[in-house]
């Protein structure tokens, strides 16, 4: 066979293809549930720090909306935690968001997935950030500058403002998410 | 076949100093300039990228007689492909930390010409051992520089080297360094001053 002929060009590259594909079959094989593992890890951890004293998760689907109520161990409901997500200044920004429904508060957020700016926008993942955002009341909130004064008012990362004011937008959006699939306000 | 270990020695120097891709040959820019911006990503994207070269080297040359001319760019890429696919699954699998910060740039190391400018001027034409201290060279020749950019960019940017906070609260972070125009401030800077060194030593 000649060694440049059509035949051998085809033969050659249809062997490495699929060789590749039958040795990357087995990586995906056994990488698959490590990755899954990891990303059901995360989104536990996030739950967990989003709501207070929960011992039992149960997921509901309502409207084509995911949440995660959450129980204490008397099987009373603590509150109810969802991802919601928007554009930041990189690209998209995953938050978790733990609520409680029956005051109409938010408890506690996360950050789950980002890609803002290393050392500025980053910083979003912050306590010091995300703790604007504990006990606050659901509704609109304003980004000030400079140390938050009264309610409702979230105090933005020095240099990063696109990113909190994104960081705001998408816990608004995610509040009116969670209110209209619970029957909000009362 | 006997393994002419000079030769070997200096197939390894050449990509550390004389022929380093980043500061010499000025290749695989993209990843260089992105990813460097705390030490310990410049250190995973150096590590990564190296066992892809490594590997393919490898596998390119033991296979470089069977693989006919015409199509020898396509194969190289599929063999770089399937080794580039292991290291993003590996790293999401065992390291997703890492996975997530290099994000992107795991699956576009496939494109970094450094590695198939490798296969194409040394591992198609040099035996399987020589292959193997050319990919090990121009390896430790990229991660060295990279870890480098990465450690400047994080020290000025965020006062910490591998995430260790080494100046105190008093230091304002020259964020700037953070940003891509940092990466190319550093990097021109670093070229200047290798340039200079090995004209001395003329």
């Amino acid at each position: 066979m000649e060694k440049n002929s059509k035949k051998a060009m085809i033969i050659t590259l249809a062997t490495i293809g699929i060789i590749s594909a039958l040795l990357l079959s087995f990586v995906y094989e056994w990488t698959t549930p490590y990755i899954q593992a990891n990303q059901a890890q995360k989104q536990k951890q996030a739950i967990n720090e989003v709501l207070p004293g929960v011992v039992e998760v149960k997921k509901v689907e309502k409207n084509g909306n995911i949440f995660y109520e959450g129980y204490d161990a008397n099987g009373n409901r603590v509150g109810v935690a969802f991802t919601s997500t928007g554009g930041g200044y990189n690209g998209v920004i995953e938050v978790m968001i733990g609520v409680n429904l029956e005051q109409n508060q938010i408890y506690k957020i996360s950050i789950l997935n980002h890609q803002e700016t290393p050392g500025l926008g980053a910083r979003i993942t912050g306590k010091e950030f995300k703790s604007n955002f504990n006990n606050q009341p659901f509704g609109n909130y304003n980004v000030v500058k400079t140390p938050p004064s009264k309610e409702m008012q979230v105090q933005a990362i020095a240099g990063a403002t696109i990113s909190s004011e994104s960081v705001t937008e998408i816990i608004e959006s995610g509040l009116d998410k969670v209110t209209s699939a619970y029957g909000g306000g009362n | 076949m006997a393994l002419d270990l000079k030769e070997m020695f200096s197939d390894f120097k050449n990509g550390l100093w004389a022929e380093n891709p980043i500061i010499r040959l000025v290749i695989g820019m993209c990843p260089t300039l992105a990813v460097t911006n705390t030490t310990e990503n410049g250190l995973a994207m150096g590590l990564a990228t190296s066992f892809v070269l490594i590997s393919s080297e490898i596998v390119i040359s033991l296979i470089k007689k069977l693989i006919p001319a015409n199509v020898r760019i396509p194969s190289y890429i599929l063999i770089i492909a399937t080794f580039v696919t292991f290291v993003d699954y590996f790293l999401k699998a065992f390291y997703p930390g890492i996975a997530e910060s290099l994000s992107i740039f795991v699956p576009l190391i496939v494109v970094n010409c450094l590695i198939l400018g490798r296969q194409e001027a040394f591992a198609s034409q040099h035996s399987t051992p020589r292959a193997i201290a050319d990919g090990v060279g121009m390896g430790l020749g990229f991660t060295w520089v990279l870890v480098l950019l990465g450690a400047i960019r994080e020290f000025f940017g965020m006062g910490s080297i591998f995430g260790l906070t080494l100046l105190g609260e008093w230091y304002r972070p020259m964020v700037i360094m953070v940003l891509p125009a940092g990466a190319f401030i550093t990097l021109g800077i670093l070229v200047g001053i290798m340039n200079y060194i090995s004209r001395e030593g003329k």
